[in-house]
């Protein structure tokens, strides 16, 4: 199998998971034992309010017969799949999904964004010192580290750093971690204006640069614990791909002929390396979308996993569907670009023994 | 293993019967061993049996019979219980004799005595398990050597295995032995504070005083602001001692708390990774054997499974059976573990897919099949016992990421129900207080979580190089991933 049927192949089978996948949410929220009427209105509703709404949800017709469950299960899916998400009824009553998303995904996406770039530029280069140094103090270190760094739970590692934070001054010898470089609160969702408009970057720079400043200083902390996971498990991967690369016959052949150790190094053992690297990166942005549940809703950051946290809580099952199938494109997508990357980096993708 | 060519082939008994010895003294140490615990073990038998005859709709007196020997069984003569080595107790006058704790001991050394036998008790029934073997291996086995020992001997120089093992054995002692380590009950301290008094030297009156349990909780609760916080090691106003200090309002013990909480962890994550590899185990080999169809319904079924982020599923299902009766059984935890069992299954079979595929492709599998042995037969006999290894490592190294999520669970206020403990609820309670002197709240906890999951990946590493020396060589990328990690919480 070539390459690029070998990735098509990938392509066409996300479409049965997709269905799947959206399936499931459909047997949970409506086949499950929550009543999604119910669980809206809170405890005794109102006849009228409770049909009104169970016909607008489609569990209803108009002459309040119920609709039958397959009935149901085609217009869910229709739905989906057309991606009419529908509205929202607790949150924010009345509101498009769309319209929510798009005002709470700036922060979940500026959280992501540093929260990758902090692992991969802090767990990549540790690991693959780590694996060059192999069995001294350092790697110890390095691996130690590592191992304990990354079986902390988000949410503890957060709990901690959001305290140690907000009074920096008594812990880190006196500094001031609020009042550092621009004055802001740890719990809290940063300003994010120039994403949405880059603009102001050209039109209004100073203020612009400042509110970056800030809201980059902000979710430091989160992205630092949300990261976390992802960056040890970086380092290690890293390491043992360092390990094994430096010790294969290419490397031998690249000493034997002369090459000074420094272009060893960089040519040959950093690029091979960091194919099995590439899984972990995208492994990572399945933890970071499960794990933005926990981290945004300590550090109160207004994202949606804070958002998708709310609708659970408060019953608004409309929105939490919509939402997980939200996730699911986006888990659909993030596999889909992890397997081009493949078939883009390493050439033996789809002559192996799957 | 043991069976050697067919003229020599005396089954086992008959083996022991020729020289009764030394299986005699491991039978006697297993009968001292259960004589001192016997009360306990009675009762725990009697209780669950109890508990299945109750869900299932049998007649009433079978219960009721049971219920009244598990009752008697408490009466029972157990060494390592608290009414033996009690640590409950009050002084008669400042700084005069304790009275009712054992020999008169401070709480402190009383409960450090108990909980040192308990696991001197522990690491003792184990060793007794390790010599068993060696007791097998010298006196009955025909076979000098199997490759059984040296997975032993590997395991026997690898310390970071035996790191994983000691921390994992204390977890389960800690979840088994959780009534008889606390130095209270959960019964008296965190369900029924107020239906149970405790007696304690009162100096500002000079004299023994009964108060409920739930108001001198009250007054000895950690709220970080405030004088009464009762740190770790500490006793409070009420001559209790708090090995892991106390709680926010209403003021519980800590390590009670941690050692009830743990028994549910324990049980969350084995019977979901149980479960999880029993999925696993049943369509990795059925995929294997029959490839094709098979084989792509399976790997789309669990891409979709995979699709829902854990955690979001995991949440979906809390909120969904909210009021079920499924999630009143043992509060909550059966659900969970049938969550996680279902979230977890599709990492478990694609970690098990290439071994099994690379075993049905083996000649002894092609020559069972001409043979005309059934599929069935062929997998379990055949198959099965290659990819067990495989699934054990891998079950180990996510484990911990069971306890992690059950504990996340918690933490937002969903899965194990109040006022039934979880760690995670205690780091919950304890959020706003780490910067104070209640810091432990969250702390210790937390450290302790860090240290079981570390403990569970390290014992997953171990049992690997002692599986399969090669996954190194080989370079076993892809099960590092799978050790458990903070990110799924």
């Amino acid at each position: 199998m070539s390459r690029w049927s070998y990735f098509a192949k990938r392509l066409v089978l996300s479409v049965p998971v997709l269905l799947f996948g959206t399936s499931l949410v459909f047997i949970i929220i409506r086949l499950g034992p929550i009543d999604p009427v119910s669980a809206i209105l809170g405890q005794n509703p109102d006849p009228r309010a409770y049909n009104n709404i169970a016909v607008q949800l489609g569990l209803q017709t108009p002459g309040g017969e119920p609709v039958p469950i397959w009935r149901q299960y085609i217009d869910y899916m229709t739905d989906l799949l057309t991606f009419d998400l529908g509205q929202s009824w607790v949150i924010k009553p009345s509101t498009g999904v769309y319209s929510i998303i798009a005002s709470r995904a700036p922060q979940t996406i500026w959280l992501g964004f540093w929260s990758v770039l902090i692992a991969l530029f802090i767990g990549i280069p540790l690991g693959f010192y780590a694996g060059l140094n192999p069995n001294t103090w350092s790697d110890y270190t390095a691996s130690f580290g590592g191992i304990v760094w990354r079986a902390m739970p988000n949410f503890w590692l957060a709990v901690i750093l959001v305290s140690v934070l907000s009074q920096s001054e008594n812990f880190l010898f006196g500094f001031d971690w609020q009042s550092f470089v621009t004055e802001t609160n740890v719990v809290t969702s940063p300003s994010l204006g120039f994403l949405t408009d880059p603009g102001q970057f050209v039109a209004n720079p100073g203020p612009t640069f400042e509110e970056f400043v800030a809201a980059t200083k902000q979710i430091l902390p989160a992205a630092l614990v949300l990261g976390s996971a992802s960056m040890g498990n970086e380092m290690r991967i890293g390491r043992t791909a360092v390990l094994e690369t430096i010790n294969s016959d290419y490397v031998e052949t690249a000493k034997a002929k002369g090459l000074p150790p420094r272009s060893i190094v960089w040519k040959h053992v950093f690029r091979n390396a960091l194919i099995p690297l590439v899984p972990i990166i995208t492994a990572e942005a399945f933890v970071l979308i499960g794990g933005s549940v926990l981290v945004e809703t300590v550090f109160a950051i207004n994202g949606i996993g804070k958002l998708f946290y709310e609708a659970i809580l408060n019953g608004d099952i409309p929105l939490v569907g919509s939402l997980t199938f939200f996730f699911i494109i986006l888990t659909l997508s993030l596999n889909i670009l992890q397997d081009f990357l493949y078939t883009v980096i390493d050439p033996r993708v789809g002559y192996e023994s799957d | 293993m043991s069976r050697a060519t067919a003229t020599e082939d005396v089954p086992l008994s008959q083996r022991i019967a020729e020289s009764p010895r030394p299986a005699l003294l491991w039978v006697l140490v297993l009968a001292a061993l259960v004589a001192v615990e016997f009360g306990a073990l009675a009762t725990a038998l009697l209780d669950v049996l109890a508990t299945l005859l109750d869900e299932a709709p049998l007649g009433d007196p079978g219960v009721g019979g049971l219920e009244a020997a598990a009752n008697a069984a408490t009466e029972l003569p157990t060494l390592l219980s608290r009414e033996v080595i009690p640590n409950q107790g009050y002084r008669t006058s400042a700084n005069g004799p304790w009275t009712g704790t054992f020999l008169g001991l401070e709480p402190k050394h009383a409960w450090l005595l108990r909980v040192t036998l308990v696991y001197a008790y522990a690491f003792a029934f184990l060793g007794w398990l390790l010599y068993g073997y060696q007791v097998f291996r010298k006196h009955y086995r025909y076979a000098d050597w199997t490759p059984r020992d040296d997975i032993l001997a590997r395991l026997r120089t690898h310390r970071w295995g035996q790191f994983g093992l000691v921390v994992v054995v204390s977890f389960f002692v800690l979840a088994i032995f959780a009534p008889a380590l606390g130095p209270t009950t959960v019964e008296q301290n965190i369900q029924d504070p107020y239906s149970n008094e405790i007696q304690y030297f009162d100096e500002d009156t000079g004299s023994v005083t009964t108060v409920l349990v739930g108001q001198a909780n009250i007054q000895s609760a950690s709220d970080g602001a405030g004088a009464s916080n009762v740190q770790p090691w500490e006793y409070d106003d009420f001559g209790r001692f708090h090995p892991f200090g106390t709680l926010p309002t209403p003021g519980k013990d800590l390590f009670t708390f941690i050692a009830a909480g743990s028994r549910i962890s324990l049980f969350i994550a084995l019977t979901a990774i149980s479960l999880a590899s029993i999925i696993a185990a049943g369509f990795g080999l059925l995929t294997a054997y029959y490839k094709g169809l098979a084989d792509l319904a399976v790997v789309v079924t669990s891409d979709s499974v995979q699709s829902v982020p854990p955690l979001i599923l995991l949440l979906l299902v809390a909120v969904a059976f909210r009021g079920h009766w499924l999630q009143t059984i043992y509060n909550g935890a059966l659900l969970i573990a049938l969550a996680f069992a279902f979230t977890y299954w599709p990492a478990l079979w694609r970690a098990v897919r290439g071994p099994a595929f690379q075993i049905a492709e083996r000649e002894w599998i092609d020559a069972a099949r001409s043979y005309g042995q059934r599929p069935r037969a062929t997998m379990r006999k055949h198959m099965l016992p290659y990819i067990a290894g495989y699934l054990i490592i891998y079950a180990s190294l996510s484990i911990g990421g069971i306890i992690i999520a059950t504990a996340a669970l918690a933490f937002l206020g969903l899965g194990i129900t109040a006022p039934t403990p979880e760690w995670g609820r205690a780091i919950d309670m304890g959020q706003r207080l780490v910067a104070t002197d209640a810091g432990h709240v969250s702390l210790i906890p937390g450290i302790l979580i860090v240290l079981v999951v570390t403990g569970f990946n390290a014992l997953g590493d171990g049992v690997r190089d002692a599986l399969d020396p090669q996954s190194e060589a080989s370079g076993g990328s892809g099960d590092e991933i799978a050790a458990a990690s903070g990110g799924g919480g």
